[in-house]
């Protein structure tokens, strides 16, 4: 029992938070997928390790939900690369995730203070 | 999902065909990354080997990640398709009682709905094969506000042919329900009785059929010299095997001969619904044959119907203004060459004509008994299948509760939400197309049995059942409905709940309101079910044990048609008196009579009127209508029909003797004093009253009884209609009927007996469409039950299972069994009340709407509605008590274990 608990936490946290940390990368331009994961290894000061294979499925979930578009472009490199940039709705849906975000850390900081 | 038209656009684009691109893009996409990776490696020092390596391992297994893109972007090809049938015929195998209970329930229901659809189409909606039936017209005419009358008088006929503007053509046909065919050559055999129709002229031109061998009639043959005959195909199969060689043989109609010269194409079989006709004539020329009446000069002898069709660009009303003009100016004319009628006075003012579409064939005595019971059916028959829909729906739902952990996986890893509801509606749709098919076959095999139970009668069915694309639409579209509506709830439901499982509340007892819901709608939905099963119960037992006014109990009752034989006038009165005699001879007759119309009939039908009753007077334009049997010596003994005065006919009542005759009850009341010895006068003469009869049903249990004048029927000097002998006997009635075709055939062998049955068993098939109804409803009524029940009894069982931990820790904590019990049973009572108070009501509203259906019974009937309660609430409480027994019997420390 405990040690699914573990797996599905991981997962959890890495789906629900990813989503959000991706569209909020976004919102500095449109960039390619692996252009966003370095971005996001940068902000958090190389703390946080994303899994670079939970990256594409996700980005491609963000696609399909409406939230990103995409288009061919090419890079610094004059390699071809697929760029993702944010929508209006995708807009609205980085506003939600960030005061649900904000709500549980509030929620949690409660029960874990110190009594 | 906020999607744009554009996004769509593209989504639709990306299907099958640019499958390959869009794998490509993502292969390229994937090959970029690890490029990229590799050059920062490369930039940061590491060797080009090391970082390649080093890239690639950090990234992961690259087959699985595309893989898991590939099932993100949820194409919906064929394959994605095939494999989630695959797995949800794995998952049916699985769960084997589950899927086989929710598809045969399902099947049942979709198949009893397609047979009366069927049944419903072959009989109301479906025009007939005609060339462009909805040009065709129908003529009816109407007294004030009078029932409508489809027979019409042939001057009207003839003028309205000549003389209108509006129609291509138009055409009368008149139907003999019996004549008899003989063989003059070739066939052999011997003769029999078959239907015919007389046509006019224009018959087979204004319907615009082609023969299938030789020729149709034409108006060449519309003449009282003609000889022309056509016969129908499905006689043609049956009686002369589609040979060719038919056209050409001569054959006699009622002794009378005539050619065949053509055969009716297949499919066609007459202008009324319901009713085929073997051999059609020229309608002139079936005077010779003495089945009709020369009545070709009187405008007020109603005898024949009528259809035509529009001509190009003329609208329906246009020719009905042009009908009626006519109509009126022919009654007009009629009126005038009599002045002193008051009758044709009347028939001029107040006579209409009406004019209208005729692209379902003409009257159909089928079709304006059946439609009303067919659309009832239909809509109780639409509620079960709901029902089956949503016991699949609960057990569905129940299910997906169970896969909850594999759903909320599969949404994690990164697959769409409209995926996974699209593999969890395939397995609905599994469902659903299987329970379709099966409900095909069964529907076939229901509206043969359904048409053969209700047309006792008919040995043919002249009904094509054959499912055209009208019913295969129906049965598809009710399987799609269902399949959507038991599986798209569920499959939301799962998805929306796993989704963002960050925000979960901290779960409770689950209220499992939804389930309950389903539940207490299908115990409402079988509670409408019973009450109106029970209604239609009632009314037929009503119909049943009423009084008819006779002995129905040991009479065997046949017909004869000496016409047939061809003895006519003197002569067939003769025959039927020495039959008379004969049949008093056999052993087990205890009394023997004839009459012109049954007891039970369903031919014959005499309406007259009256203008005297003693003393009382009935002015010309409001006489008194009255029906009219002619009966033999003996006819009240033999039916047990009490005198309330007066006596019976006998032989001093010949055919030169004083005109008699014998009235009933109610006509009796009307009379001042005793009717014995006054003299009544109407349409059939002056007669002198001898006897009063107690009240009886005339011809149809179903009608109350009405002013009924007996009159003697050896008294007239010729008879010409098929009368019915009645026998009241002791011992076996097919004894009774075997000596009867023996005593018959010894009077003359020519002579055939028809429609022999016992009297009871005559009333039993008037009421043929009543007991289909009370029977049918009982079924659906039942079914319906046990639906219901099933699903509360899954729902309960289920809850049991996920309350265990809890009732486990409370009978740890000292509580009894029966605290349990009564916990559990707390549930399930509240979702069957709560269903059988909103079936009441349903109830309550509906059944106003069946009230012409009913007999002696009123809608709201307390008894009705309390038997179908006490029955539900009875199937329910065994339903809901099983699962209460069984988690009183949990076993606290397993229970408590399992947590």
């Amino acid at each position: 029992m405990a040690k699914r608990t573990r797996f599905e936490n991981r997962i959890e946290l890495v789906q629900g938070t990813l989503d959000m940390l991706i569209l909020r990368t976004l919102q500095w331009g449109p960039q390619h997928g692996h252009g966003i994961g370095v971005a996001i290894r940068a902000s958090s000061d190389d703390a946080l390790q994303i899994d670079h294979g939970s990256l594409y499925p996700a980005l491609h979930r963000l696609e399909k939900e409406g939230w990103l578009d995409a288009d061919w472009k090419l890079s610094e490199n004059r390699q071809r690369a697929k760029y993702y940039r944010l929508t209006a709705a995708g807009k609205k849906q980085l506003a939600a995730e960030q005061s649900r975000w904000n709500r549980i850390v509030e929620v949690i900081g409660r029960i874990m203070k110190p009594a | 999902m906020p999607i744009t038209l554009k996004r769509m656009w593209k989504r639709l684009q990306l299907r099958v065909w640019r499958r390959t691109a869009d794998d490509r893009d993502l292969a390229d996409e994937i090959q970029f990354h690890l490029a990229e990776e590799e050059r920062l490696r490369i930039e940061a020092g590491r060797s080009v080997a090391d970082a390649r390596h080093s890239a690639r391992r950090d990234f992961g297994n690259v087959a699985r990640v595309t893989e898991i893109t590939r099932s993100v972007r949820g194409l919906a090809s064929l394959e994605t398709f095939v494999q989630d049938l695959r797995f949800a015929v794995r998952l049916l195998l699985r769960n084997r009682v589950f899927a086989l209970f929710g598809i045969v329930s399902l099947a049942l229901g979709i198949g009893a709905t397609s047979a009366i659809f069927s049944l419903f189409d072959a009989i109301v909606l479906r025009e007939i094969p005609v060339r462009e039936p909805a040009r065709l017209v129908t003529l009816s005419f109407a007294m004030s506000a009078n029932r409508r009358n489809n027979y019409m008088p042939y001057p009207h006929f003839a003028q309205m042919r000549d003389t209108n503007q509006t129609l291509e053509g138009l055409f009368a046909w008149t139907r003999t329900p019996r004549i008899s065919l003989g063989f003059q050559s070739g066939f052999g055999g011997r003769e029999e009785i078959v239907s015919s129709v007389r046509a006019s002229g224009d018959y087979y031109p204004t319907l615009g059929l082609k023969p299938a061998l030789g020729r149709l009639l034409t108006r060449d043959d519309d003449h009282t010299g003609s000889t022309a005959a056509v016969i129908s195909h499905g006689y043609w199969q049956r009686r002369f095997g589609g040979s060719p060689s038919v056209i050409g043989a001569g054959i006699s109609l009622n002794q009378v001969p005539y050619t065949i010269v053509g055969v009716e194409p297949r499919g066609f079989v007459g202008v009324n619904v319901g009713v085929s006709s073997d051999i059609t004539i020229p309608l002139r020329a079936g005077d010779r044959s003495g089945a009709g009446s020369k009545i070709w000069d009187d405008a007020f002898a109603t005898w024949i119907e009528i259809m035509g069709r529009l001509r190009p660009g003329v609208s329906l009303e246009q020719a009905a203004e042009d009908l009626k003009l006519i109509y009126g100016q022919v009654n007009a004319s009629a009126a005038r060459a009599a002045p002193t009628d008051t009758f044709a006075a009347r028939v001029g003012r107040e006579a209409h004509l009406f004019v209208e579409p005729g692209a379902w064939g003409g009257l159909s005595g089928l079709r304006a008994g059946y439609e009303r019971w067919l659309q009832l059916l239909l809509m109780m028959l639409a509620a079960v299948v709901v029902l089956a829909s949503l016991n699949v729906a609960t057990l569905l739902l129940s299910r997906s509760e169970a896969r909850k952990d594999e759903i909320a996986t599969r949404l994690a890893i990164g697959a769409g939400r409209s995926r996974i509801v699209r593999q969890l509606m395939t397995e609905s749709l599994l469902i659903a197309g299987i329970s379709g098919v099966l409900g095909l076959l069964f529907a076939w095999w229901a509206s043969h049995f359904l048409l053969r139970v209700a047309l006792v009668s008919s040995d043919t069915l002249p009904i094509d059942l054959t499912p055209d694309m009208r019913a295969i639409a129906f049965t598809t579209l009710v399987s799609a409905t269902t399949s959507v509506l038991f599986g798209l709830l569920p499959a939301l439901r799962a998805t929306a709940g796993a989704r963002h499982s960050a925000g979960r509340e901290l779960s409770g007892p689950r209220r499992r309101v939804l389930e309950r819901t389903l539940v207490a709608t299908q115990t409402a939905l079988s509670l409408v079910l019973l009450v109106f099963a029970a209604l239609f119960v009632r009314s037929l037992q009503n119909l049943w044990m009423q009084d008819p006014g006779y002995d129905r109990t040991n009479v065997v009752v046949f017909s004869v048609d000496a016409g047939l034989a061809g003895k006519r006038g003197p002569d067939a009165s003769r025959t039927y008196l020495s039959l008379l005699g004969a049949l008093r001879a056999i052993p087990g007759a205890t009394a023997v009579s004839v009459s012109a119309v049954a007891p039970v009939s369903t031919s014959y039908y005499f309406i007259s009127s009256l203008t005297k009753a003693g003393t009382t007077e009935f002015p010309n334009d409001r006489r008194l209508t009255i029906a009219f049997n002619s009966t033999s010596p003996g006819y009240f003994d033999t039916l047990r029909i009490p005198f309330v005065a007066g006596r019976d006919f006998d032989l001093r009542d010949g055919v030169h003797s004083p005109k008699v005759a014998i009235v009933s009850e109610k006509l009796a009341a009307r009379f001042t004093g005793n009717p014995v010895g006054q003299l009544i006068v109407g349409s059939e003469g002056v007669h002198e009253v001898v006897g009063v009869a107690k009240d009886n049903r005339y011809a149809r249990i179903k009608d109350a009884p009405r002013d009924v004048v007996y009159l003697p029927m050896f008294q007239s000097p010729s008879i010409g209609y098929a009368p019915t002998f009645e026998i009241r006997y002791t011992g076996a009635a097919s004894d009774i009927l075997r000596s009867v075709r023996d005593v018959v055939a010894s009077v003359d062998p020519a002579l055939t007996v028809f429609q022999a049955t016992t009297l009871e068993a005559r009333t039993r098939e008037s009421l043929s469409r009543e007991r289909l109804l009370a029977m049918l409803s009982t079924y659906v009524g039942g079914f319906a039950v046990l639906l219901a029940c099933i699903g509360l009894y899954g729902l309960m069982t289920y809850m049991v299972v996920q309350r265990t931990p809890e009732l486990g820790l409370r009978m740890a904590l000292g509580s009894q069994p029966a605290g349990i019990r009564r916990i559990v049973l707390k549930d399930s009572v509240v979702t069957v009340l709560a269903g059988a108070v909103a079936g009441l009501c349903a109830s309550w509203l509906l059944v106003r709407f069946v009230r012409t259906q009913l007999y002696a019974l009123e809608p709201t009937d307390p008894g009705a509605f309390g038997a179908a309660t006490l029955l539900l609430i009875s199937i329910a409480s065994v339903a809901a008590y099983l699962p209460a027994w069984r988690a009183s019997r949990i076993n606290p420390v397993i229970a408590l274990r399992r947590e």
